[in-house]
């Protein structure tokens, strides 16, 4: 969509989750109670099909229109499936598919194919406890399936995330596919995308942080003046707002590099940079958020951790830190040291 | 008062630039290994006369100057690609830096018509060095108290004072002198204009301050009585502080930010071999990672400054993550190389080189504003002063 279109978009979407999405609606969330009328009107809106082409009945936009969504999504906690969903109907698409209604998510693990039946355990699929069908992607004999299974065609023993999400480990024990289809986009290839999305939720989130711990700062008065007014405190979220820009920076860079470089396989190493990034920088970002705003901050009651505990969570989701410095450093060690600078200003990985 | 939305938008550099990468690639492939340094790891700071004019004689100084100074006429994202592979092959840029980087383009916006000819194309051919002469043995992140003073006498002035970490004051030409010229020192920002100081001027007496590491790259410069004609002064007298201010903005961002000590990474590769530990490939990755995001911030500042914005806050938060970059990179390198080196030999030869650069970091957070300063202007930005 044009830059115009967006802008608008993003504008409702901001208003409308900052109205709906509330902290009483991500508290209720931990609860374990699902909120059915806003995920009724996030799909009213064609969030969850907005990188979906038109004839397939979506909203048409790009691969960095949904990644957009996301970074919106993400300052605001939005505590249901919006990024897992809109990426499986963006891949059901990519595979000939028709996305369907409801919330669905990613499994992405280790996954085998017996004929059309999907064996295999993946941990910690966020939203299992409420998403109606499970997208995989099976790599066997070369090949990448995109398997669509049901709710009811799986096991899933809940594991809430320690942000309140109900993720958990889902077992498919030959189970049969409601839809599956050769796919473009390799299991390794979406498990990057993944990556790319929860970058841009952690880019908002941490714009989101920043925000909150300004706020309380200039308004909360201590010795007789707001705190925000002690040098200390202004250079403790001097320093977090560098980490807030290296955090949106370098998501809102593959993105992207992502979109321009094509689904299969765009922007492959900015993604797991920017992830690596990311994942890097949230604890910082969260300590001094956390510090700036003492017990207050450290309270259920308050909202800050509502971003905190998201920014710790999906640090870990569709790999760490660790998982994605590793890939970078292994493919720049191999290639040796005259390659490090010629990749790094291709935004590339080294060969 | 809402919060200013921190914003860099992704922006590639240009097929022209890019395309000039590959022109400075090949020049410094075949010129760099017939230059001797006296540094094993030179870098923007290590002066080469012989490397200056080679550089010169292909167009990349004063790249973006114009054509009747000498200039390339060319983007100010072509000079970004020529410094960034300066810094990323270790070129030893340190003769003509500070001319081209921040005296030149001080003399085009305020220096008089005569200043800019006399000057500039000897600048572009790689020939006219710069110093800058801001600090004191008082002045320090505190600018405005400045106590070199310069006295207006018939034909110009007479300048007394003390100017200190002059950097290459002994072998520049130049030194662009921050003095005050009328008012009393508590005057601050009123009354300090900028002078054109030839160092060669008798009654300018340079004497080394060696630092930590035993270099001498720092100078104590001291007036006594020198006479500096009035065709040296600098734009208007009295507007010296305004002046000094739009030199210090000037590319806050640029890649000497976070690339100064480049090689320390590139050793960390060699040093790590071919198939490091999973463990040390993850650090690897990392360090790559935040330079890639700090490159990609750069980016995104010189896009911005080309659109014709001034992203003040978001210049000074890449210089403020890009030096402690620098300073965590040797640290993490050292003990990383500790533990997963692959020879006894690379070992100790890359402690050299990390020693080395550990000693010289604890600079990078003070020279141009220190990180506390930087702070300072960011918390400002956040409209928390």
């Amino acid at each position: 969509m044009d830059r115009e279109t967006r802008d608008m978009l993003l504008e409702t979407a901001g208003r409308f989750f900052a109205e709906r999405a509330g902290k009483d609606v991500v508290n209720g969330v931990e609860k374990g109670v699902w909120p059915a009328d806003l995920w009724k009107e996030i799909e009213e809106m064609g969030l969850p099909l907005i990188a979906v082409p038109e004839d397939l009945d979506g909203v048409g936009g790009t691969l960095a229109d949904l990644m957009a969504m996301l970074r919106v999504a993400g300052e605001h906690a939005v505590p249901v499936p919006v990024a897992e969903t809109a990426l499986a109907n963006l891949l059901v698409a990519a595979a000939g598919g028709k996305p369907a209604t409801g919330p669905s998510t990613l499994a992405l693990g280790e996954l085998s194919l017996q004929g059309n039946r999907v064996s295999g355990k993946v941990a910690r699929v966020p939203f299992a406890g409420v998403a109606e069908r499970f997208v995989a992607i099976v790599t066997a004999g070369g090949k990448s399936t995109l398997v669509v299974v049901p709710r009811d065609a799986v096991a899933v023993e809940d594991a809430p995330s320690h942000a309140g999400e109900p993720y958990g480990t889902v077992t498919f024990d030959g189970a049969t596919p409601e839809f599956s289809a050769a796919s473009a986009v390799s299991a390794e290839r979406a498990l990057e995308l993944a990556a790319l999305a929860r970058a841009m939720q952690m880019a908002g989130a941490a714009d989101k942080v920043l925000v909150t711990a300004t706020e309380y700062c200039k308004q909360r008065v201590q010795f007789g003046r707001p705190i925000s007014t002690f040098q200390a405190i202004q250079h403790m979220l001097a320093e977090l707002a560098s980490y807030a820009a290296a955090t949106i920076a370098s998501a809102e860079a593959a993105s992207r590099d992502a979109d321009e470089g094509g689904l299969e396989t765009g922007g492959s190493f900015s993604i797991a940079a920017a992830k690596t990034q990311c994942s890097d920088f949230a604890h910082r970002i969260a300590a001094i958020s956390h510090q700036s705003m003492g017990a207050m901050g450290f309270t259920h009651e308050h909202i800050l951790h509502h971003y905190t505990r998201r920014l710790w969570v999906w640090r870990r989701d569709f790999g760490s830190e660790s998982f994605w410095g590793e890939k970078i450093g292994q493919s720049f060690a191999k290639a040796g040291k005259d390659e490090l600078w010629p990749a790094l200003t291709e935004s590339r990985y080294a060969a | 008062m809402s919060i200013p939305k921190l914003e860099f938008p992704p922006f590639h550099l240009p097929a022209e630039a890019e395309a000039l990468r590959g022109e400075v690639r090949a020049f410094l492939k075949e010129t760099l290994p017939r230059i001797k340094s006296e540094d094993r790891f030179a870098s923007w700071n290590t002066p080469s006369p012989e490397f200056s004019k080679a550089l010169g004689a292909k167009g990349w100084l004063g790249i973006t100057w114009p054509k009747q100074y000498g200039g390339g006429e060319r983007s100010f994202l072509d000079r970004f690609v020529v410094t960034e592979e300066l810094l990323g092959n270790s070129a030893p840029a340190g003769s003509h830096w500070v001319a081209d980087r921040q005296s030149g383009p001080l003399l085009l916006k305020f220096g008089t018509e005569q200043q800019r000819q006399a000057i500039l194309p000897r600048i572009t051919r790689g020939e006219c060095y710069f110093s800058i002469g801001m600090s004191e043995p008082d002045s320090g992140s505190d600018l405005a108290s400045v106590r070199t003073r310069a006295e207006p006498v018939p034909g110009g002035f007479r300048v007394n004072g003390t100017k200190v970490w002059t950097s290459g004051a002994h072998r520049n030409h130049y030194c662009i002198t921050l003095v005050r010229t009328s008012g009393q020192h508590g005057d601050r920002h009123k009354g300090l204009s900028q002078l054109l100081v030839d160092l060669k001027t008798p009654g300018v007496t340079i004497r080394p301050i060696i630092n930590l590491a035993g270099r001498h790259d720092w100078n104590e410069v001291t007036f006594s009585d020198a006479f500096i004609p009035e065709d040296c002064l600098i734009g208007n007298e009295g507007d010296g502080w305004l002046q000094v201010t739009s030199e210090l903005a000037f590319e806050r961002s640029g890649p000497e930010r976070f690339m100064q000590n480049f090689y320390v990474l590139r050793e960390l590769v060699r040093v790590l071999g071919r198939q490091p530990a999973k463990r040390a490939s993850a650090i690897l990755g990392r360090l790559i990672a935040r330079l890639w995001t700090l490159r990609q911030m750069s980016t995104a500042v010189a896009g911005m400054m080309q659109g014709g914005k001034s992203p003040a806050i978001e210049a000074s938060l890449v210089k403020d993550l890009g030096t402690i970059y620098q300073q965590d990179l040797p640290e993490i390198a050292r003990t990383l190389a500790e533990s997963d080196a692959t020879t006894e030999d690379d070992l100790a030869d890359f402690l050299d080189i990390a020693q080395y650069a550990s000693m010289m970091a604890p600079s990078y957070t003070i020279q141009g504003g220190t990180t506390q300063v930087l702070r300072g202007i960011v918390a400002r930005g956040l409209g928390l002063r």
